[in-house]
């Protein structure tokens, strides 16, 4: 004999409590991760400003010392630095162009390596004592 | 006392209950479950570095560079890499890669505060010029390919026509070489103020500025109410769809500031009104640009959708350099390198690079179609989750 219970409809009053225990496990695994990940929050802020962006907190605007200098020492620094950045990529071509030279030198034949010569590039130690990229340091 | 609603209002507001929790069940397990978020796709290491750049050369699944022609992906400094290296199975130079050339990509990185003072000449002839040598000493090859991805195009055109023996062959994607022509992302920064950018005492431009300027491309669709809603509906598609959604986003979104001085520089001589390129009139540095040098095999793909480099200006290119092969794909700025409209670049590309060297493939002879996708908030990728790189076929969106 079948359980006549067991073939009713749950009643709309009782889909509705289940509805709402749903919900509270749903709030729940939400406050979990909330709790165990700190990164989590900052995706569900993203979210909740309509993106899935991942790792990092949706682009705000900066405060303006952030991308302009606060003051004429900061902003001397900063050249000061831009020009180490210049100079660090000039004694980067100087380093190729040794190198360069040590692998023509270490080679048994005579014929050129094409991807050694640097002379279609200009001269690597010309370059770094070429003026006008120091110049905008001293303005 | 009775209720207040009837069964059917009631029956309703389950319903609507029931597909709400499930939406953000959903969006738990896609904030929650890992995934390839911002960083390239296939495996690579450092072969340069200077500043924020990272020269990086890919790798086959055994950690082994390929043996093939030396190709660079120059992306625009604006934003970030990986979009042209975005999620296994979806990268375009993971895709090149496969293809047997031995392929190299430059992340710009982010600029910081003093990176502002950096210029065209900067990137030209300083970060563009080593990673080139760089390569040239790495892979042993006297010639490079370059592959420019829109303001990135700008600068390996640049870069050719200063130093055209060192250039095998240039594809140049969306890049847009007539600053007369109206729209795009120049023309939008124009309205917005970059005419006023100081090239002598230049500002970090902050990331939220530039995205602000795509934004402007597609006024409202990006508000804050836009997007949301836009999420919330998409949330009722599947896990795996989601996640692709979430890879791209963490592209568009991730705008990087921008070094003040480029952009005025840029502005100042290829903006609307100024034009140099078409005119004849750029330099870099001290070094005037003449695009005659660019004698070597040139392919220019514009997008038919593409809001940001609008097509005519890049299709404009063919009046300055004649050789230049042009190719306008359905499809979107986006779309046409990373989403569905990605099944008639790649393939192109491929055999653009491969052609007169006897390297590279056979994959298939790009028919220009597809549809690509558009350009704003989250949007333009596929499901294609397999790990082979191969093309996305039209329909697999």
């Amino acid at each position: 004999m079948a359980d006549e219970t067991s073939n009713t409809e749950p009643t709309l009053v009782e889909r509705w409590l289940e509805e709402q225990r749903e919900w509270q496990k749903t709030t729940l695994a939400y406050l979990d991760s909330i709790v165990r990940d700190e990164e989590f929050l900052t995706h569900l802020g993203n979210a909740m400003r309509g993106s899935l962006l991942a790792g990092k907190p949706y682009p705000a605007p900066v405060p303006p010392a952030a991308s302009a200098p606060e003051s004429d020492f900061a902003d001397r620094l900063d050249q000061v630095l831009f020009a180490v950045r210049e100079l660090q990529g000039q004694v980067a071509d100087l380093r190729m162009t040794l190198d360069e030279i040590r692998a023509e030198q270490g080679k048994s034949g005579t014929d050129a390596e094409p991807a050694a010569d640097a002379s279609d590039e200009g001269d690597a130690s010309d370059r770094a004592q070429r003026p006008d990229r120091m110049q905008r340091v001293d303005r | 006392m009775t209720l207040p609603v009837d069964d059917r209002e009631l029956e309703s507001l389950i319903e609507l209950s029931r597909r709400s929790r499930a939406r953000l069940e959903r969006l738990h397990e896609v904030l929650t479950s890992p995934g390839h978020y911002g960083a390239g796709a296939t495996q690579a290491q450092v072969v340069y570095a200077e500043n924020k750049l990272r020269l990086l050369r890919l790798l086959d699944d055994d950690g082994q560079p390929q043996n093939g022609p030396p190709v660079l992906f120059i992306p625009a400094p604006v934003s970030r890499y990986f979009i042209l290296d975005l999620m296994p199975g979806r990268s375009f130079a993971g895709y090149v890669a496969a293809a047997g050339f031995d392929v190299y990509i430059a992340d710009f990185g982010v600029p910081t505060r003093e990176d502002r003072f950096c210029d065209l000449a900067y990137y030209v002839d300083g970060l563009i010029r080593r990673s080139v040598r760089a390569i040239r000493r790495t892979s042993g090859a006297a010639e490079v390919s370059i592959v420019g991805y829109c303001l990135g195009g700008m600068l390996a055109l640049l870069y050719s026509a200063l130093n055209p023996g060192t250039v095998s062959r240039l594809a140049l994607l969306t890049t847009m070489v007539d600053g007369d022509v109206e729209g795009g992302i120049a023309w939008i920064a124009h309205r917005m103020g970059l005419a006023g950018e100081s090239y002598e005492q230049p500002r970090l431009v902050s990331a939220i500025e530039i995205k602000s300027w795509f934004e402007m491309l597609a006024p409202g669709s990006n508000s804050l109410i836009g997007r949301v809603s836009d999420l919330w509906d998409r949330l009722d598609d599947p896990p795996e769809r989601l996640r692709d959604v979430r890879t791209m986003a963490s592209w568009v979104d991730d705008v990087v500031p921008a070094p003040g001085r480029l952009l005025a520089e840029m502005h100042r001589q290829f903006g609307p009104g100024r034009n140099g390129l078409m005119k004849g009139e750029a330099a870099v540095g001290s070094r005037k640009v003449d695009i005659g040098n660019v004698t070597m095999p040139v392919l220019s793909v514009s997008a038919a959708r593409d809001t940001i480099s609008p097509p005519e200006g890049v299709d404009a290119i063919g009046s300055i350099v004649p050789q230049a092969e042009i190719v306008r794909l359905r499809g979107g700025h986006v779309g046409i390198v990373a989403g569905r409209a990605a099944a008639g670049l790649w393939p192109r590309v491929v055999d653009f690079l491969g052609s007169g060297n006897g390297s590279g493939t056979d994959n298939g002879n790009g028919s220009g179609d597809g549809n690509g996708t558009g350009n704003g908030n989250g949007s333009g990728t596929g499901n294609d989750s397999g790990t082979g790189n191969a093309a996305p076929e039209r329909g697999d969106v």
